[in-house]
């Protein structure tokens, strides 16, 4: 299996994935700098109408929103891309033996560029808006390391599926859709009231304890807790462990698919 | 004589579902119904070498398999029975379509540095080879326009002059010369012609016979997935002539 990484053109895989960001913005007159644009414009809008709903204060609102919107957009974006990326790579698939590694790896490394861009703006605002910054940031990298690998096993195991069945993609746009609006990712968990229904099932919510790693350093100002840690990380790892398996396992039989 | 490709006993079947249909619900109704997989068998039972410096010609009508084969030992396809064994340390390059690895919205430069890359070069190495693939192509200042407003002759020249410059050890072509005008063939042939007496290995398909019996060292002509006859390229163009006249 690890042969396929060994083979893997990461010159290629580097090239493609800039010329993507560099096509995307190729007619405009702002260019690149719609990267970091795009995000501002999107999580200001939603702060003003979600900090009206949910009646909270716009500087509180905005950090806690912020802090664990942008990973859920980067781990649905992964998610999404990779999943799409074989069909996608069928241009070249078809014509050259080349890793099948190449094109999600492509698509995640994409995504993660998007994030590192839409978080550095997110961390610009919130040094204006934050009043209390605390040690407990530092961790961060190892909560996008953790939600980076969950999203890219996710992706290629959907990936493979959505090969073999064209029906898995609007299933899974919408399994990511419920996910978000059940998660506390727009309203917070102790907005719900205590011992109802809906608090309750949050406790089972997978997205609750990836938000942790997140809202809690930036928001909350402490460090997930040990159960956030399990949890998340149990997940990314069976997730990789399974996609990396599955990509591997099907690839002999993806080109009478494509 | 070195061995550079050897396939040994190579079986390619396509499934019919596979190509047909992807939907959950004809799998699930398929399953249900206990329906059985329809198989076309592209390749059967294919075995020859290569050596060094050959050049191979595939022959046969369409659908015989011909660029089944090519893409079985680019290694594109796996085939389900059998081995293709080709030489480690051989750089090979497929050329299945002219313009692998190119994109539309790309300029000609920008796509020489992408598919480039794809080939394994690194950026000094095709900026080193980058004047030579604009003098053969004679795009000149069109290297810096997208791709996409090319003509066909124009996207031809810069693709294989991309793809000849990288210098492979073994090239694969699939009816590729049957894209440009005379100039661009007589241009290319002459460029292929140099390259086979540099000693590289090429393997390529084609419906021109008198191309291929002067330009092959031997010709492999494939029907109905098999192995009809190969050898020397004049005898074997005769042999599969005569069947094209008896029908």
């Amino acid at each position: 299996m690890l042969i396929h990484f060994k083979n893997l053109n990461w010159g290629f895989l580097k090239a493609y994935a800039f010329t993507q960001i560099k096509l995307r913005y190729r007619h405009t007159t702002l260019g690149i700098l719609w990267n970091v644009l795009e995000p501002v414009l999107y999580l200001g809008t939603l702060s003003l109408v979600f900090s009206a709903i949910n009646r909270m204060e716009l500087s509180d609102y905005v950090v806690y929103l912020f802090s664990a919107l942008v990973p859920w957009r980067y781990f649905e974006a992964t998610i999404l891309g990779v999943m799409e990326s074989i069909i996608a790579g069928e241009w070249l698939l078809k014509k050259l033996a080349i890793s099948y590694f190449i094109f999600p790896l492509t698509r995640w490394l994409i995504a993660a560029i998007d994030f590192f861009c839409a978080f550095a703006v997110v961390l610009v605002i919130l040094a204006f808006v934050k009043p209390i910054w605390t040690i407990h940031i530092f961790i961060l990298p190892v909560s996008i390391f953790i939600t980076s690998a969950a999203a890219l096993g996710i992706g290629m195991l959907l990936a493979v599926a959505y090969t073999f069945f064209r029906d898995i993609k609007p299933l899974a746009t919408t399994g990511l859709m419920l996910t978000f609006f059940s998660a506390p990712i727009l309203f917070k968990a102790d907005s719900m009231p205590m011992g109802s229904l809906q608090s309750e099932l949050l406790v089972y919510h997978p997205v609750t304890y990836f938000a942790a790693l997140f809202q809690k350093p930036l928001y909350y100002n402490c460090l997930p807790s040990l159960l956030d840690w399990q949890v998340t990380a149990g997940i990314a790892s069976v997730f990789l462990g399974l996609g990396i398996w599955a990509l591997h396992h099907f690839t002999p039989r993806f080109y009478f698919y494509l | 004589m070195q061995e550079i490709i050897k396939i040994e006993n190579v079986s390619v079947r396509f499934d019919h579902h596979a190509t047909q249909h992807r939907s959950l619900r004809t799998t699930l109704s398929n399953l249900a119904k206990n329906r059985r997989a329809e198989y076309f068998e592209a390749l059967k039972d294919v075995s020859f070498t290569i050596d060094k410096g050959e050049t191979i010609g595939l022959i046969g009508r369409n659908g015989a398999g011909k660029s089944t084969l090519l893409r079985v030992i680019a290694g594109v396809i796996k085939p389900q029975l059998g081995n293709v064994i080709v030489n480690p340390s051989s750089r090979l390059v497929p050329l299945l379509e002219l313009g692998i690895g190119f994109q539309a919205e790309l300029t000609g430069r920008e796509n020489c540095f992408l598919a480039g890359a794809l080939m394994g070069l690194s950026k000094k190495q095709i900026q080193a080879k980058l004047d030579g693939i604009i003098k053969f192509a004679e795009i000149g200042n069109f290297m810096d326009e997208a791709v996409k407003t090319y003509s066909s002759g124009m996207y031809a020249r810069l693709a294989f002059s991309l793809a000849t410059e990288i210098e492979p050890d073994i090239l694969l072509l699939d009816e590729i010369l049957g894209v440009g005008d005379m100039f661009f063939i007589r241009k290319c042939t002459a460029r292929m012609q140099k390259m086979i007496r540099s000693g590289i290995t090429t393997i390529m398909v084609s419906h021109n016979l008198d191309f291929l019996v002067t330009q092959c060292s031997r010709l492999i002509w494939l029907e109905h997935g098999q192995i009809r006859l190969q050898g020397e390229p004049k005898m074997v163009a005769d042999a599969y002539r005569k069947l094209g006249d008896q029908k």
